[in-house]
């Protein structure tokens, strides 16, 4: 089948114009125009941890993107596939789920596969890691603090009384709506990345991902420890290292909002 | 006079080549002083991992006085400024009462604003001495400011009265 279809296609490409249209089967494809290749350079930061001594580097790839799908993570892969199979990057779902791919692209924290490729050729698209983490390699950021910090706010229900019927705990349609806007969020890092509060202070300063966690757990109508979960932010780093700069809100791949979070996380400790 | 002229059309077609030279010169300098700033402000230590992968991050211990009332009291310090800067001047009244408290808001806001920069550059946990002092040295200030508004206060015209001298001045 795949022979027939390149074969097909082959003659599609050389004699487009004596092609019969009644001829067409499954197996051919439309005629594709030959087009001037769209080349366009992709700079990547390098950094390799088995070469410790060597400064992290950018090294230039070119791809033609009428080959290369819409995607940022359609370069990353075409170039890993075809031209350097050392490039390190971290990628699984391909459509803005699971958040693996979190980089910093054109100076903006995004997820590669939710990145359109610029369609202008002559500037060059910059590809660097999460900026202020530690690299792992290459494209590559150790996420493990940014882990902790997020077991350290308890993600889970806490709740001591069972419900009356011995079923789960329901909740009105109204109280589920408080959560929209916040279970949505994938913890891919872009936004704590993006904010210089968290990093200057990332140790003890909990960022906008894990804040809007904290919040998540806060509004959640079934929660019960809402009170000790109120005491674990009310110091001076937790939550007040954030200065409303809304990097957070601006760079979210998703679309959406830890820096009203942190507002409404400012309004219940205050009142 | 010849060599007048000559030296004159000489330095008119040598000038832009000499600025060009010169901007280049001042060009290689800065690359220069960026390339040889090597010593950061508190470059970032070898990545530390406290505890096993899997333990969560220390919580920090509850201090309201740090945190929540910190915050609201900041805020309506700050809310509080706003009325109290316009009032004098909308008002045309001067009253020694609304400018002592409006003195002491404002060197209120001033330190705890100056505060949260030392928070956020000085991490106890790298420079502790270096923070202590920056903490000690804000305090001196903020008194100094407060004996000097007091001064002017007490012995001249007060802030408001200065301020509306110098707008129509």
């Amino acid at each position: 089948m795949a022979s027939l279809r390149t074969t097909s296609r082959l003659i599609a490409a050389s004699r487009p114009m004596f092609r019969p249209a009644f001829a067409r089967t499954y197996a051919t494809v439309e005629p594709t125009p030959s087009k001037q290749p769209k080349m366009k350079t992709f700079k990547v930061y390098r950094w390799n941890p088995d070469q410790p001594s060597e400064k992290p580097t950018m090294q230039s790839y070119e791809l033609d993107l009428n080959k290369t799908g819409p995607m940022m993570l359609d370069a990353l892969i075409r170039i890993k596939n075809e031209l350097d199979p050392t490039l390190t990057f971290r990628r699984s779902c391909r459509e803005g789920i699971c958040g693996s791919c979190a980089m910093n692209i054109d100076g903006v924290n995004t997820l590669a596969c939710l990145c359109r490729i610029p369609t202008e050729t002559k500037a060059e698209s910059r590809i660097y890691p999460l900026p202020h983490t530690y690299v792992v390699k290459d494209l590559v950021p150790d996420l493990t603090h940014f882990y902790k910090q997020y077991k350290s706010i308890k993600p889970y229900l806490q709740r001591d009384t069972p419900t009356e019927d011995g079923l789960e705990f329901r909740q009105s349609p109204e109280d589920r709506k408080k959560l929209d806007g916040l279970y949505e969020c994938i913890l891919c890092a872009c936004c704590s990345t993006s904010c210089p509060s968290y990093w200057w202070n990332s140790e003890e300063y909990l960022g906008p991902a894990i804040l809007l966690q904290s919040f998540r757990w806060l509004a959640d109508s079934r929660d019960e420890k809402t009170l000790e979960r109120k005491a674990a932010l009310d110091n001076s780093m937790s939550v007040y290292r954030c200065h409303t700069i809304l990097n957070c809100t601006r760079t979210c791949p998703k679309g959406l909002n830890p820096g009203r979070a942190i507002a409404e996380i400012k309004k219940m400790l205050a009142v | 006079m010849a060599s007048f002229a000559r030296s004159a059309l000489l330095r008119q077609t040598l000038a832009p080549r000499g600025t060009f030279l010169q901007k280049n010169v001042g060009v290689s300098q800065v690359v220069a002083f960026h390339a040889s700033a090597k010593k950061q402000i508190l470059p970032p230590l070898p990545q530390t991992i406290q505890g096993t992968m899997n333990d969560p991050a220390p919580i920090p211990e509850t201090h309201p006085s740090e945190g929540s009332y910190h915050w609201s009291f900041e805020r309506l310090v700050s809310v509080g400024l706003v009325p109290l800067t316009i009032a004098p001047f909308a008002a045309g009244s001067l009253n020694p009462v609304m400018d002592a408290i409006l003195c002491s808001l404002l060197v209120a806001h001033s330190h705890i604003g100056f505060q949260a920069a030392i928070v956020d550059y000085f991490p106890p946990a790298r420079v502790p001495k270096f923070r202590t002092f920056c903490n000690w040295l804000l305090r001196a200030f903020t008194l100094t400011t407060a004996v000097g508004l007091y001064e002017f206060e007490t012995n001249d015209v007060g802030v408001t009265e200065a301020l509306r001298r110098i707008w129509t001045a």
